[in-house]
C-alpha cells in the first residue's frame, strides 16, 4: 500500500507539472490579452507601463520560469484582475464551490444509488421506466437553461426561493437563509450527475444480480433484502466508485455555468472571469488547484477501491 | 464613459413623454414633470420622499475601490459613491461644486485655484484637506502609479497646496475640458491612508477597507457576491436618505432580469435585446437616458480601399441607420450626424441633416471613385478587383452583432462584399484595433461629457485607430481644447461636425441611450446615466412598499 501510494504521488506530481505547462502555453496562445490592456483608450506609454509592472514585457519562457520559481517558494502569484494574491482570491470563493459541489454530489448519491438499485431489481417496472425517463431528460438539459427555468418558476413566479446569490445581504450566517439559497443551484448542478450515476448503478447492479454467487446466496436461503444490498450491491458499487470519482471535474466545470446563472460566488465563476480577462496568474493558480484536487480525489478513489475490493491487493 | 443629456433639445423632450408613457404602462405612478437644469430632479414619482430603505444595484464584476487605478464599470460605479471629486456634473453636463466650493481660472487658462469645502471629513474621521487633492493628482499624472486617468489629465503640470483648503493646478497649456474631467472619474483619495506605497499595492484599501468622503461608507464586501455601503452621517452635502446601498454582483444579464423581477434587485441596465423581459412587469419601470457615446464602423483610412473621403461618404449613404435604430435598438438610440452625440446638448449640431439612406447616390459616388458595377452585380475597379473587406465585431453582444449583420446586408445590396468576423472584445482591441491590422471594425467610444475629440480624431494621436487625417479638422480640434469661451467652442465643434459630413472619419451608426430597468419604488434618480447618477446617491430613496 505504501509503495503504491508513493508511486501514485510521483505520477500526480508529473501530471501537475504537465498540466501547468500546457495551461501556460494555452492561455498565452489565446487571442487578445489581459483585459487591463484591452482598453482602446490607453496610450502607448500607459500600455508599456502596465506591461512592465505585470512582467508581461518579458519573453514567455522567462515568464514561465518566474512562475515556476515562485511556485517552488509556495507563491501562487498575484491576480491581474483583482490586484490581490491569487490565494486570497481563491480562498474567498473556494468554500462556496465546495459547499455547492458537495451538496450536489450528496444529492446525486442519495437519489441515484437506491433508485438505481431498485430499478435493477425490477427491470421494466414502473420505477425503472420512470427513472430511465428522468435520466434521459436530465442528461439532455443544459444547466443554464434549467437554471433560468427554475429561477423563473420558483423565484420570479412563486417567490418561494431566492433567485441568486449564496445568502441574503445583511443576513449572513443564518443557516436557513444559506440553505434556501443552496436549493436551486445544487439541484441544477446535481441533475446531470444524478442521471449518469443512476444509469451506471442500474447497469452495474443488473450485471451483478445475474452472477452465480447471487443465485447461490438465494439458494442457501439468504433473504432477498440481504441478497440485494449486502451481497449484490457491495460488488455493484465497485465500478460506481470510479464514476463518482469522475464526477469531480464535472462538478467543478459544471459549477462555472451554474454559478454564473445563480450569481453564486464560487470558484468556477472566478475561473471563467479569469479566463475571459486573460488574468494569466489567476488562471494558472485555479488550474493548478483544480488539477491537484482532481488527482487527490482519484487517489482517494483508488484507496477506496483497495478497501472495498480485496482482490486488488492480491493482484498487486 | 458617462451619460448626461441636455433637456433643451427636442429629442430629449420627446424622450420625456416616452418615459411617462412607459412608466404608466408598467403600472408606475409616473409624474414625468422635470425641471431642466436642476440636477437630481426626481424621476418617476411626485409623492413625498421618505428616508430609510435599501437600494440594490446590479454589478457585473467585483470592484476595486480606487477611482485612479480602476477603469472597469463595476469599480467606476462604486467609486462614484465612495469618492466624490472636486466637481460633479449637473444634468446639463456642466461642472458644479462638490468637494470644491468655488474656483477661479487665470486669464491665460494656465492655472486653476480651488477653494475646498470646509469641514469635510473622511469616513474614518480624519479631516479632508488640500493635501489629499495634491496627493491624488500626483498619483494620477504619475505613469508608474498604475493610474488609468493619466491621459485625461495629461495637461496638468502639477498641483500646489496654498493652504489647507486651497489648491492650485498648474497646466502646461490651456485645456478647456479640464473642469469637466475633474467631475468625470477623478475621485479624491485619502493621502493619510495611501501615501508611501504604490496605489496598486494598497490591497487592503483597494479591496477591503476603502475610505472616501461620499454620502455612503463601506460596510461589507462578500467577494463575488456583494458590496454593502451604509449611510455616512457626517456627509458634507444633504443628508443621505437611504440606509444602505447594496451592489450585488450578478454577471449574467438573464439572472439580473430574473432578480429584478423577483424583487431582489432594484436597478439594472439592459440592452435592447433584453428589453421585452422587463417591459410591462409589475413594479418595474423602464427609463432611458442618452449617453455620451457614438457607435461606428471604423474604416482603416491608411488602406487604399478607404483612403478616399468619397468612398467613406458613399459607404455611409449605403447603410440604413434608421432601420438599425428601429430594428436592432428598438428605437432606443438617436439618429447620428457626426461623432459628437446628441447628449452633448448645444455642441451637437442639429441643423445638420442626417446622412440619408441613399444606395443609388452611394453607387454614383462610388462610380466616381472608380468602382463600377460588374455584370456579376459586384463592385469592381478598373483592374477588375472586387470591393471586398472584412468587418470585425466583438462576440456576445447582440446589439453589435446584429448591427454588423445589418451593415453587411446593406453594403451587399450595392455590390460590396463584406465578410463578418466575430471575436472576443480583448482580441479585437489588442490584436486588430491597436496595431491597425484591420479593414473595418464595429466599435464605440464612450467619451467624457465634453466635445473634445482630439485624442480620437486628430492626426497621429494614440486613439486615432482609423488613421484619419484632415488638416482643417486637426486645427479645429486643437483650437477647441484651448478655447475657454463656450460660445466660441460651440462654433468650433459645429464646424468640425460639418467637416465630418464631407470627410467622415468613421461611419457613425447611432448614439445609444442607456436603458434603465428600475423598481418603481426608487425615487430621486437624476436624469443621468447610472455612472453619473450615482454621484447624487444621497438623494436616492426607496418608497415604502
Amino acid at each position: 500500500m505504501g509503495g503504491f501510494l508513493l508511486r501514485r504521488l510521483g505520477h500526480a506530481l508529473l501530471v501537475v507539472l504537465l498540466v501547468s505547462t500546457v495551461t501556460f502555453a494555452v492561455v498565452h496562445a489565446a487571442p487578445g490579452g489581459p483585459a487591463l490592456l484591452a482598453d482602446p483608450k490607453l496610450s502607448g506609454a500607459e500600455r508599456q507601463a502596465i506591461e512592465t509592472r505585470l512582467g508581461l514585457d518579458q519573453p514567455l519562457p522567462v515568464q514561465y520560469g518566474r512562475w515556476l520559481a515562485r511556485l517552488a517558494r509556495g507563491d501562487l502569484g498575484n491576480s491581474f484582475l483583482f490586484e490581490t494574491s491569487n490565494v486570497s482570491a481563491i480562498r474567498a470563493r473556494l468554500p462556496n464551490t465546495l459547499l455547492l459541489a458537495g451538496t450536489a454530489l450528496l444529492i446525486s448519491l442519495v437519489v441515484a444509488i437506491p433508485i438505481g438499485a431498485a430499478s435493477a431489481a425490477r427491470p421494466g417496472g414502473w420505477l425503472d421506466r420512470l427513472s430511465s425517463g428522468f435520466a434521459f431528460v436530465a442528461m439532455s438539459l443544459p444547466a443554464f437553461w434549467l437554471g433560468i427555468v427554475l429561477i423563473l418558476t420558483f423565484a420570479v413566479r412563486w417567490r418561494l426561493l431566492p433567485a441568486g446569490g449564496a445568502s441574503t445581504v445583511g443576513s449572513a450566517g443564518s443557516v436557513t437563509d444559506r440553505l434556501l439559497h443552496l436549493i436551486l443551484p445544487a439541484l441544477v448542478l446535481a441533475t446531470a450527475g444524478t442521471a449518469e450515476l443512476l444509469r451506471y448503478t442500474r447497469a452495474s447492479a443488473r450485471g451483478v444480480l445475474g452472477l452465480p454467487f447471487v443465485r447461490t446466496a438465494r439458494a442457501k436461503g439468504v433473504g432477498e433484502r440481504a441478497v440485494r444490498w449486502r451481497h449484490a450491491m457491495r460488488n455493484a458499487l465497485i465500478p460506481i466508485v470510479t464514476v463518482i470519482g469522475l464526477q469531480l471535474p464535472r462538478l467543478v466545470g459544471g459549477a462555472a455555468i451554474t454559478e454564473t446563472v445563480f450569481s453564486w460566488p464560487g470558484m468556477g465563476r472566478l475561473g471563467i472571469e479569469a479566463a475571459l480577462a486573460r488574468d494569466y496568474p489567476l488562471v494558472m493558480a485555479i488550474t493548478l488547484l483544480v488539477s491537484i484536487g482532481v488527482l487527490a480525489f482519484t487517489l482517494v478513489v483508488d484507496v477506496v477501491y483497495f478497501i472495498i475490493d480485496p482482490r486488488l491487493q492480491a493482484d498487486r | 464613459m458617462s451619460g448626461i443629456r441636455s433637456l433643451a433639445t427636442p429629442l430629449a423632450r420627446a424622450t420625456l413623454t416616452r418615459l411617462a408613457l412607459l412608466g404608466a404602462l408598467a403600472g408606475a405612478a409616473c409624474g414625468g414633470e422635470r425641471n431642466a437644469g436642476d440636477a437630481g430632479t426626481q424621476r418617476g414619482s411626485q409623492s413625498p420622499v421618505t428616508a430609510g430603505g435599501v437600494l440594490r444595484i446590479a454589478l457585473i464584476n467585483d470592484p476595486i475601490f480606487n477611482p485612479v487605478i480602476a477603469p472597469d464599470l463595476g469599480s467606476v460605479m462604486l467609486n462614484k459613491v465612495l469618492f466624490p471629486g472636486l466637481v460633479r456634473p449637473d444634468e446639463q453636463l456642466r461642472p458644479v461644486p462638490d468637494l470644491a466650493e468655488s474656483w477661479e481660472a487665470s486669464d491665460d487658462g494656465l492655472s486653476y485655484t480651488f477653494k475646498l469645502r470646509p469641514g469635510v471629513v473622511w469616513h474614518d474621521g480624519v479631516p479632508f484637506s488640500a493635501h489629499d487633492v495634491k496627493f491624488t493628482f500626483d498619483q494620477i499624472i504619475d505613469l508608474d502609479s498604475g493610474s488609468r486617468l493619466r491621459s485625461d489629465f495629461a495637461a496638468v503640470d502639477g498641483t500646489d497646496v496654498l493652504d489647507s483648503l486651497t489648491v492650485r493646478f498648474r497646466l502646461k497649456a490651456p485645456f478647456a475640458p479640464f473642469l469637466t474631467l475633474l467631475g468625470y472619474n477623478a475621485g479624491i483619495l485619502p493621502a493619510h491612508l495611501l501615501r508611501g506605497a504604490p496605489l496598486t499595492q494598497s490591497v487592503d484599501f483597494n479591496r477591503r477597507h476603502p475610505v472616501g468622503t461620499g454620502p455612503f461608507m463601506f460596510e461589507e464586501i462578500v467577494p463575488g457576491a456583494s458590496v454593502t455601503l451604509v449611510r455616512n452621517p457626517r456627509y458634507y452635502g444633504s443628508t443621505p436618505l437611504l440606509d444602505r446601498i447594496v451592489f450585488k454582483v450578478v454577471p449574467d444579464i438573464n439572472a439580473q432580469v430574473a432578480q429584478l423581477r423577483a424583487g431582489e434587485l432594484d436597478f439594472i441596465t439592459v440592452e435592447p435585446a433584453t428589453l421585452a423581459s422587463v417591459q410591462d412587469v409589475m413594479g418595474v419601470k423602464v427609463l432611458q437616458v442618452p449617453v455620451v457615446q457614438h457607435y461606428y464602423v471604423a474604416f482603416n483610412a491608411s488602406r487604399p480601399l478607404f483612403a478616399s473621403p468619397v468612398v467613406r461618404r458613399a459607404l455611409g449613404m449605403a447603410v440604413d441607420r434608421d432601420a438599425i435604430i428601429k430594428g436592432v435598438l428598438r428605437g432606443y438610440a438617436d439618429m447620428p450626424r457626426g461623432t459628437i452625440p446628441v447628449a452633448l446638448g448645444d455642441y451637437f449640431d442639429d441643423s445638420i441633416p442626417p446622412v440619408p439612406y441613399a444606395p443609388d447616390s452611394a453607387r454614383v459616388l462610388l462610380a466616381s471613385a472608380g468602382w463600377t458595377r460588374a455584370p456579376d452585380g459586384k463592385l469592381r475597379n478598373k483592374a477588375g478587383k472586387p470591393f471586398a473587406f472584412s468587418l470585425l465585431v466583438d462576440k456576445g453582444n447582440p446589439t453589435r452583432e446584429q448591427t454588423a449583420l445589418a451593415v453587411q446586408q446593406d453594403l451587399r445590396k450595392i455590390g460590396i462584399d463584406v465578410t463578418l468576423r466575430t471575436m472576443e472584445f480583448a482580441a479585437l482591441v489588442r490584436d486588430h484595433v491597436l496595431p491597425g491590422t484591420f479593414d473595418a471594425h464595429l466599435i464605440w467610444w464612450t467619451t467624457p461629457p465634453d466635445p473634445d475629440q482630439y485624442a480620437f480624431y486628430h492626426t497621429g494621436q494614440d486613439n486615432n485607430n482609423v488613421r484619419w487625417s484632415n488638416a482643417a479638422a486637426d486645427s479645429l480640434l486643437a483650437l477647441g481644447r484651448r478655447t475657454m469661451d463656450p460660445v466660441q467652442r460651440k462654433e468650433i465643434y459645429r464646424a468640425f461636425q460639418r467637416i465630418e459630413m464631407i470627410d467622415p472619419p468613421v461611419l457613425v451608426l447611432f448614439y445609444p441611450r442607456e436603458i434603465q430597468a428600475v423598481s418603481d419604488r426608487l425615487q430621486g434618480l437624476p436624469t443621468l446615466g447610472i455612472r453619473d447618477a450615482l454621484r447624487y446617491s444621497e438623494r436616492f430613496a426607496m418608497k415604502a412598499r
